[in-house]
């Protein structure tokens, strides 16, 4: 049976007159990229911050690598490592002076901290720019730095809080590879992020949370089985008459259709052959159309039925 | 010591502008100590002077020769052009004096009346000199005549007598109080070390203090198994090295400029300056809890180190400041600081309770900044915390 990792009970946090969180509860399992998703607001660092003791909390128990969290629990912090939307380095140390400051608040033993120093710099890749400071290292460079420095000491459990926000896409890639690779030898992975692309494709189970709750949790694929939409079908298509598109309404398993005079939008709820019996309907009547597509539901319908808003912030 | 070991080389990218005030601060001080030192040698004021001897016997001779034991003596032409030019434009002589034709013969008939004729410029000092050389020597010759002595003996001894130097010393205007081992160039060491002190703590402390509590990297240090005691005492140590190392170069090129530091009450001065050295921390601390700028860091230099420096009386001793000045400067340390410097020294009179109570205001202006920044960081803390969701 998998271990229990991380377990959060009736977890509540007021900022003031602000419910910050509203009993959340969650529990990770050893060997997991476990997504925390939601949007700004939503309590993902409130809990972060509240499972590591760096905030008090009005109620509720935390449990990690089953013993109770408090900011004392050194032994557990020993095992946590920490990788944060911004960069937390020393503008006036080098890289290697870099790794070995953060490793070192963790392994005493200067030849062990050598060791893994050395695995770390190699696992991000930076063997050849250990004397630069970090002003010299391109923004790329710079986020590789910041995980090094938050998984030097081998943690077995590791926190990244948005560690892709303004990364270019390479960049980020080499950063979500880095992560299964992390996962792969050994580590549990707290993700928490508004991107959703990243999330489905690099967490093996995903909670949604939304005003300091917890509204859905699950693997993306029962996330998306909680949702009405199954398939969205979609058609380019000029003067398309009421009646027809009535007709398609009532199509069995179609539960709305929208037209803008130029693209029809079908949305259906189960069933199969949808785009065949939609076609049909649009050859008997004779209609031209153009580009035919279909997509499946993403987190991000997941989000917007759950929540009824879009992840993220607009000018996100 | 990881956090320590962190905090020295992060100290050692900051440490150029320390550098420099304190090898500025140094320099001035030793060529200032040298400067006084030689002004301390007694010297008697040579004239360059030419003799025209127009009497030209033996008596004129050892007069003239009386004169170039005295000052340098110089040929000149009886040319009155000459004369004139070599006064007033050459520069090259300072009195011309003329030694009247008779003047062997009206000595012998102990006539003292218009002996010498002479062309000076009338800046009153050289020829003040002359003029009370000059009477000197007839005076004593006419003395030593009137116990019976020929004129040539009269002369010799006249010549011998004055030749007498007089053993000067130049003494301090208190030189009763004045503590012997506390010199008046040591003082002003002294007296200068705060704006070095506050400029230094200041500009290097507080950039280091910043980065170290930078958010993100005590975000991180936060989250990790190093215990918060361990990194604050290790910070606070940190501190106190690079405050106390300041503090001692000082002390050791007091010790060079000196010759010895814990003699008489300079050991007081010493201790005056330690309580300060770690008031100027405190004052660092405290600026950077308020997460300054490193342009807002440079300012703080200045308007503290300048402004105290200038009120207290640092650079303008305190007898030139008026007492509105000097009331306002109560409510700052190096007012303190300097008016304990100024009784050690023996400037102001010494009380070793008046100096006691100079240290004990300083030691409450530090409780007060180290509480102040206690504060100052809970409250940030809080207010961390509370906007960290």
């Amino acid at each position: 049976m998998e271990k229990t990792v991380v377990k959060i009970e009736n977890l509540v946090k007021r900022y003031g007159e602000l419910l910050a969180l509203d009993h959340f509860n969650l529990e990770i399992k050893e060997g997991e990229i476990f997504g925390l998703l939601g949007p700004n607001g939503s309590g993902k660092t409130t809990t972060i911050n509240c499972l590591l003791s760096l905030l008090t909390f009005d109620k509720g128990n935390i449990e990690i690598f089953g013993k109770k969290m408090t900011p004392v629990s050194y032994d557990i912090k020993k095992e946590i490592g920490i990788i944060m939307q911004d960069v937390a380095v020393f503008e006036e140390l080098t890289v290697l002076e870099n790794i070995d400051y953060f490793c070192g608040l963790y392994i005493r033993d200067k030849a062990l901290r050598k060791q893994y120093i050395e695995e770390a710099v190699k696992f991000v890749g930076l063997e050849d720019f250990l004397k630069f400071y970090p002003k010299k290292l391109s923004g790329g460079l710079l986020r590789r730095l910041n995980i090094a420095c938050g998984i030097a000491h081998k943690p077995k459990l590791i926190i990244l809080d948005e560690p892709t926000v303004a990364v270019d896409p390479q960049s980020r890639n080499k950063i979500l590879e880095g992560i299964e690779e992390l996962n792969r030898n050994g580590a549990t992975v707290i993700y928490t992020s508004h991107y959703m692309e990243e999330v489905e494709q690099l967490c093996t189970r995903i909670a949604i949370m939304d005003k300091g709750k917890k509204i859905a949790e699950g693997t993306k694929d029962e996330l998306k089985r909680m949702i009405k939409n199954t398939e969205t079908v979609s058609i380019d298509i000029l003067n398309l008459p009421d009646e027809v598109k009535s007709e398609i309404s009532a199509l069995p398993h179609i539960y709305d259709t929208i037209y803008n005079g130029e693209k029809l939008t079908v949305y259906c709820s189960g069933g199969k052959h949808n785009l065949i019996r939609i076609l049909d309907v649009l050859q008997k009547k004779d209609l031209s159309f153009g580009r035919v597509y279909t997509e499946l539901p993403t987190l991000n319908d997941v989000f917007l039925e759950i929540t009824g808003k879009a992840l993220r912030d607009k000018e996100e | 010591m990881q956090v320590f070991n962190a905090f020295l080389k992060v100290m050692k990218r900051r440490m150029t502008s320390a550098l420099i005030y304190v090898i500025v601060f140094l320099a001035i001080s030793f060529s200032f100590a040298n400067s006084k030192s030689q002004e301390k040698v007694f010297k008697s004021t040579k004239l360059n002077v030419a003799v025209l001897d127009e009497d030209n016997t033996p008596e004129s001779k050892a007069l003239t020769d009386f004169i170039g034991t005295k000052h340098n003596l110089k040929q000149i032409e009886k040319d009155e052009n000459i004369i004139k030019d070599a006064l007033y434009w050459g520069i090259t002589v300072d009195y011309v004096m003329e030694i009247r034709q008779g003047f062997s013969q009206k000595l012998e008939a102990k006539e003292y009346d218009d002996l010498f004729g002479n062309y000076h410029v009338h800046d009153g000092f050289s020829d003040a000199l002359m003029e009370q050389l000059l009477n000197e020597y007839i005076t004593a010759v006419g003395t030593y005549q009137a116990s019976g002595m020929t004129t040539s003996d009269a002369m010799k001894h006249t010549a011998d007598a004055l030749s007498v130097e007089s053993s000067v010393e130049l003494a301090d205007k208190n030189s009763e109080q004045q503590n012997s081992d506390f010199t008046e160039e040591f003082s002003a060491y002294f007296r200068y070390m705060p704006y070095i002190l506050l400029s230094v703590l200041i500009s290097v402390l507080c950039p280091v203090l910043l980065a170290m509590s930078r958010k993100n990297i005590r975000y991180r240090t936060n989250c990790s198994s190093f215990k918060t005691s361990a990194y604050t005492f290790q910070i606070f140590l940190g501190s106190m090295i690079f405050v106390i190392g300041i503090w001692l170069i000082f002390m050791i090129a007091g010790t060079i400029m000196n010759g010895g530091i814990f003699r008489g009450k300079t050991w007081l001065a010493v201790l005056n300056s330690f309580i300060f050295s770690i008031l100027s921390a405190a004052i660092a601390v405290l600026i950077a809890e308020f997460h300054p700028s490193d342009t807002a860091i440079n300012l703080a230099t200045q308007v503290i180190g300048l402004g105290m420096s200038f009120l207290c009386g640092i650079f303008v001793p305190h007898i030139y400041l008026s007492s509105g000045v000097l009331k306002a400067a109560r409510f700052m340390p190096a007012y303190w600081y300097v008016k304990a410097n100024n009784m050690i020294a023996g400037i102001d009179t010494f009380s070793s309770k008046e100096v006691a109570v100079c240290f004990l205001i300083q030691s409450a202006f530090l409780l007060a900044v180290a509480l102040l920044a206690a504060l100052v960081h809970r409250t940030n803390y809080s207010a961390s915390a509370q906007l960290n969701k």
